[in-house]
């Protein structure tokens, strides 16, 4: 739930990410990874979905980004591998990815700073993600219901946007949180 | 800066999210090895470098990571179409 005023990061550990790209009018697909991941594929561009402890992002018209909280990403890979036919790619990208939830009631300020993506409300609800320039980075920024942000980027990235994001939330008054706390 | 609309994120993005990829329609020869020098230079390096519409290819770099094609207008920099890899741009443009 968002926190009174300020800006509350917090690295969210203990995730598998895959990246899987296929046909996406195959219906063996879809199958595949509700039956792995237990999430739908989201098929409208820059959406993203979840179910239980698994996420789904649109990357793009054939690929996706699938994160499973508590997960070993090669045996998520493997799985998926199992249970996909024909032509695909499944890449399980754990090593590279970091990800952040970012809430709070100033946060949307901090995205806007960041950014040239819209992330106003009218134009980035929850349930809508989209990969954009984050500071001088790429990053997946996605928009939840509870009105947090969750952030993917490249690890190799970590240090410089996490100084970045304590610079421009500074302003709004910044914390960054344990994964452990509440 | 200018706004372009990617194809597959149905988004108006800013320019920021994309580089450019060179002219568009631009058909690699069947058999390079029987070009002469000049032949292979010409794919290679001339380009049509016109004043007003310009078919080009873009790619969305920071975002969905895809290919598509622009025509646009090097004079006023207006974006006259977007349009997929494989497709032509649409008719009116053409008739120029």
């Amino acid at each position: 739930m968002s926190e009174p005023g300020g800006v509350v990061c917090r690295e969210c550990l203990d995730r598998a990410f895959v990246n899987v790209r296929a046909d996406a009018g195959d219906p063996r697909l879809r199958h595949a990874v509700a039956q792995v991941a237990g999430v739908d594929l989201p098929h409208e561009p820059g959406t993203w979905n979840h179910a239980d402890r698994s996420r789904a992002y649109w990357l793009g018209p054939d690929e996706w980004l699938l994160v499973v909280e508590g997960d070993d990403g090669l045996e998520v890979e493997g799985r998926l591998r199992d249970a996909l036919d024909g032509r695909f790619s499944v890449a399980d990208v754990t090593g590279a990815q970091v990800q952040l939830e970012l809430s709070g009631h100033d946060v949307g300020k901090v995205l806007q700073k960041s950014s040239p993506y819209d992330f106003h409300p009218r134009n980035f609800p929850p349930g809508r993600c989209a990969q954009t320039v984050f500071a001088k980075a790429t990053a997946l920024v996605a928009a939840r219901e509870d009105g947090a942000f969750d952030i993917v980027f490249r690890r190799s990235f970590a240090d410089y946007l996490m100084q970045w994001l304590a610079d421009a939330a500074a302003e709004y008054g910044y914390r960054l949180a344990g994964w452990n706390e509440p | 800066m200018f706004r372009i609309r990617c194809p597959y994120c149905r988004e108006l993005r800013s320019e920021e999210e994309f580089s450019y990829a060179g002219e568009a329609h631009i058909p690699r020869p069947e058999d390079p090895s029987s070009l002469s020098d000049a032949e292979w230079g010409e794919y290679l390096h001339t380009r049509t470098n016109p004043r007003g519409p310009h078919r080009e290819m873009w790619v969305h770099t920071a975002g969905c990571r895809r290919y598509f094609n622009v025509l646009r207008d090097t004079l006023s920099y207006e974006i006259l179409a977007v349009y997929l890899v494989g497709e032509m741009p649409p008719e009116r443009e053409e008739a120029r």
